[in-house]
């Protein structure tokens, strides 16, 4: 017998990925992850419609689709703790605006650190937050295994803890997104690559394998592959790809509330909600500029030894698959943004780090508010491309995964 | 009555065909929408299955290619892992 | 020699090294698990680890696959995810009363409060198996390096083996069941004694072999000291091996297949090689088995069942089609009963106890696909086939032989190893 065999006759269904092309647009964004989808749905909410988002893979093939879901306000810089305030309960909103879940479950991010050095810089970045209005608290070690009693406290020296921070599930929002900016008329094109990029007066000649389109405005969304991108309009970017792998064990009944992290190390660990524990580390990689998405035994071996050693009792669980995904690293670890220097009407929104996915929701708004009303949130001047070459950059340090 | 396409993750087959039917004729594009072959099997005993339908809703346009094949092959505690010494393994970085 | 285990409560007579789910089939347990969502009802399946029916709780670790879990005095098994107990499972009212399938995407998303409430549900309904009991202790690995790996001890892979042993490579086979013979233990007349003797062959040859002994991956960036890049991870009871070779053969065969039909996921229903697999373990799969397919396979297995006295109902798939599985409700054991035909355009219900579909195993090309090989979607051959050329070679220090390169069965897959493994060495 063959597989299909009783299977009444399969519906033949036009490929999704063979839409056809539009020809001209007002706004062409390149890169359809979660930044450039949540732009084009917030565009479309303002009444620009007119919108193409072009992604070279499948939906959710980039760093959107393959993120632990992790979403945050502990930060070291007060931009980032105050528009991860804002990310964050439009998160809480996503199901009920878009009908779909996105299982955002706020269990709280737990931090531990290891050294005095760590202690000092907890200390500074809570009260940072708590001038912000985040209810983050330093706590005992002792009290952190009250949290997470799998805990070793080996070596660990101070805590901080905000239950205001979450997981979610990541795929679901981009389906959310795609489905209302496309019901509002925006077209989102799969497997449609930019090869070339024409820089006209009045805009831009896009060249891609499934046809041409010209579009007075272009959004640069692309994450990793925004440095490639920018090549296209002769825009040197600073970001670079940094692969960083993860992984997922079976799925056990809840029993880790908090997101759990280590500085340090840059271990993380949570519990999805499927019950996974879903867990990454930071493991040194050879630069050379590409983006790498291979997996490595060395990723599993430096994070078991450092997983069973924060956690014990996890010794046991069986991990089911490894992966990896793209940071778009930028070299203050802060996002670029705005237009560069020479090229008007090419838009950056990139060099997001491993926090991408999580500001998306606040700085597609921002983003949409800058380019249908020209309101200019202090972000776009912050994080400006020429900021690298004046020096006048702020690093944010709460870098993990 | 069900007829189950991914047993791991109790996809039935209307779920499949849903997505099919929006046009998402591909495996990797099945596997986001419904979570089929992310249980633990790992799609061993459905990605055919599934590449099969999608081959028939997509009527061949684009050639079938299966997940990507990520490794461990079979779920492998943390604890084998941990007592690796780091030292008999090098990468590119250490040279 | 007799083993006593402890099931739920109970005591369990098994056969010292007989897998759990064989032992438990015999003792007439016949549910193993529930499904994670719908919470229906599964019994054993492949019987090969390679699906995931028979995940129980086994001396206190979650999801171990029964059928890999061989039985010694004292071992204690439970099962999972079911409230209070997977032979009554209140949660499999959820596939009842989504009978159409439950949406959890769309499912609930608002009012505000009532989503809330609703995750908080889901979330505790999620997940198979709790937290193991305590934390194992686990060797370091090994390292080691070889002439030739090959992986898979079945008709290909022992036989790959054998010539390279031969011709003096020093060759280790690793295979991931309990006993070495891969598909040979299918074949439904001495199974068993077709693996001894391809593996006593392999053995005379001068070649190293390992059971329970799972290639879990190739990776190509992770260096051994010394080596070329590239190195071949190996999963055993408790530790990890970390191999590398001049040579790799993968001769890794195919799995078996959940074919898609009304109720397929009904316990009863099985890969008509797992019938054989029990044949080898010297039990039988039932008295009136419904045996579903054509061919060589269905003919021997169809000959041996009736040599067993089971009365067997031949379904060949062309004249007489499978529609569904049918059987009884959960609270009357959930087993296959019988199955609903199509014979020539009519709806025909036969009865039956166990329902066994033949179709040609897919090829299990995860390996050879990590180390460099293509494969081509080939339906008739079982599904993606690793692409080699006429010598076997797959990608530099790769070969591929056996029914990972399309469905050849035991007799064609021994020849096949044999030429790989002479072009090989």
């Amino acid at each position: 017998m063959r597989p299909l065999d009783a299977v009444v006759d399969v519906k033949r269904a036009p490929p999704r990925r063979d839409v056809p092309m539009p020809e001209r647009c007002e706004i062409a964004i390149i890169g359809g992850g979660v930044m450039g989808l949540g732009i084009a749905y917030q565009l479309a909410k303002r009444g620009l419609t007119d919108v193409v988002v072009l992604e070279r893979g499948y939906l959710a093939e980039g760093a959107s689709g393959r993120n632990g879901g992790g979403v945050r306000m502990q930060w070291s810089t007060e931009t980032n703790v105050r528009l991860m305030q804002q990310s964050i309960a439009l998160c809480a909103g996503f199901a009920e605006e878009f009908g779909i879940n996105v299982w955002f479950r706020q269990g709280g991010y737990l931090f531990l650190g290891r050294s005095e050095e760590e202690r000092r810089k907890m200390e500074r970045n809570v009260e940072l937050q708590n001038r912000c209005g985040v209810p983050t608290k330093l706590i005992a070690p002792d009290d952190a295994r009250d949290l997470v009693p799998e805990l070793s406290l080996d070596g660990v020296v101070c805590a901080a803890y905000n239950p205001k921070d979450g997981v979610l599930f990541p795929w679901p929002f981009l389906w959310g997104y795609a489905q209302k900016a496309e019901a509002a008329g925006v077209r989102v094109q799969l497997y449609t690559d930019v090869k070339r990029i024409d820089v006209e007066k009045a805009g831009f000649q896009l060249h891609t394998n499934r046809g041409q389109l010209h579009a007075r405005r272009v959004i640069n969304a692309a994450g990793a592959w925004s440095p490639e991108v920018a090549r296209l309009v002769g825009v040197e970017l600073p970001n670079r790809p940094h692969r960083h792998e993860i992984l997922s064990t079976e799925p056990l009944k809840p029993f880790l509330k908090p997101m759990v992290s280590l500085l340090s190390s840059g271990l993380y660990f949570s519990q999805s909600m499927r019950g996974e524990i879903v867990t990454g580390i930071t493991v040194p990689d050879h630069d050379d500029g590409t983006v790498k998405l291979g997996s490595r035994l060395r990723f599993l071996t430096t994070l078991a030894k450092e997983l069973v050693r924060v956690a014990p009792r996890l010794a046991d669980v069986k991990i089911l698959r490894q992966w990896a995904g793209p940071y778009d690293v930028s070299p203050d670890g802060r996002p670029i943004l705005g237009e560069p220097a020479g090229v008007p009407g090419f838009f950056l929104a990139c060099g997001f780090v491993g926090h991408g996915f999580m500001m998306a929701p606040v700085m597609a708004k921002l983003y949409a508010e800058l380019l249908t009303d020209g309101e200019k949130h202090p972000v776009f001047d912050e994080c400006r491309l020429d900021r690298f070459a004046s020096g006048d950059i702020q690093r944010e340090d709460m870098i993990l995964g | 009555m069900k007829i189950l396409v991914c047993r791991c993750e109790d996809v039935p087959l209307e779920e499949i065909t849903h997505v099919l039917d929006r046009g998402f004729v591909s495996v990797e594009e099945c596997k986001r929408l419904t979570g089929l072959g992310t249980g633990p099997c790992q799609g061993k005993e459905c990605m055919l299955a599934c590449a099969l339908l999608c081959h028939a809703a997509g009527g061949g346009a684009h050639p079938i290619t299966p997940f990507t094949a990520r490794p461990p092959l079979s779920p492998t505690p943390l604890g084998a892992l941990a007592t690796a010494l780091t030292t008999s393994l090098t990468t590119e970085d250490d040279e | 020699m007799s083993v006593t285990l402890r099931f739920e409560g109970k005591e369990i007579s098994a056969e010292a090294g007989q897998p759990l789910a064989v032992a438990l089939f015999v003792a007439g347990e016949r549910v193993l698990s529930r499904s994670v969502k719908y919470h229906r009802p599964r019994g054993m399946f492949c019987l090969t680890g390679h699906c995931g029916a028979c995940l129980m709780r086994v001396d206190g670790r979650p999801n171990q696959k029964a059928c890999q879990v061989p039985c010694v005095d004292g071992l204690v098994a439970e099962r999972q995810n079911a409230f209070p107990s997977a032979a009554f499972d209140v949660l499999g009212i959820t596939d009842f009363v989504f009978a159409r399938g439950l949406d959890h995407n769309t499912m609930f998303t608002s009012p505000q409060i009532l989503h809330s409430v609703v995750q908080k549900v889901v979330r505790h309904l999620a997940g198979l198996g709790t937290l193991p009991d305590e934390a194992s202790r686990y060797g370091t690995p090994e390292v080691r390096h070889l002439d030739a790996i090959v992986v898979g001890a079945g008709p290909a892979g022992l036989a790959a083996a054998t010539a390279l042993g031969r011709a003096g490579r020093r060759t280790l086979v690793v295979d991931e069941q309990l006993r070495p013979g891969g598909s040979y233990f299918a074949e439904p007349s001495d199974g068993a004694a077709q693996a001894a003797r391809a593996v006593t062959t392999a053995e005379d040859a001068g070649v190293e072999l390992w059971s329970r002994a799972t290639a879990l991956g190739w990776y190509p960036e992770d260096t051994a000291p010394g080596r070329a890049p590239g190195v071949l991870v190996v999963g055993r009871p408790d530790r990890l091996a970390i191999l590398t070779a001049d040579r790799y053969i993968y001769a890794t065969g195919g799995y078996d297949q959940n074919l898609l039909f009304g109720d397929n996921d009904r316990p009863g229903v099985l890969p008509a090689r797992a019938a054989g697999r029990l044949l080898s373990r010297d039990v039988l799969v039932g008295e009136r088995p419904i045996l579903v397919g054509q061919g060589a396979y269905v003919e021997a297995l169809a000959n041996a069942l009736t040599e067993r006295g089971a009365k067997v109902e031949r379904v060949d798939g062309h004249e007489k089609r499978l529609v569904a599985a049918r059987g009884r409700s959960w609270l009357a054991g959930s087993w296959v009963a019988g199955a609903e035909l199509n014979v020539a355009g009519q709806r025909q219900r036969v009865s039956g106890d166990a329902v066994l579909v033949w179709c040609e195993p897919t090829p299990a090309s995860e390996l050879p696909r990590q180390h460099g090989a293509a494969v081509e979607l080939r339906p008739e051959a079982g599904g993606f086939v690793a692409l080699a050329d006429e010598h076997g070679r797959a990608a530099p220090s790769v070969w591929v032989c056996g029914d990972v390169t399309g469905y050849l069965g035991p007799a064609s897959a021994a020849l096949a190893g044999k030429r790989v493994g002479e072009a090989a060495a």
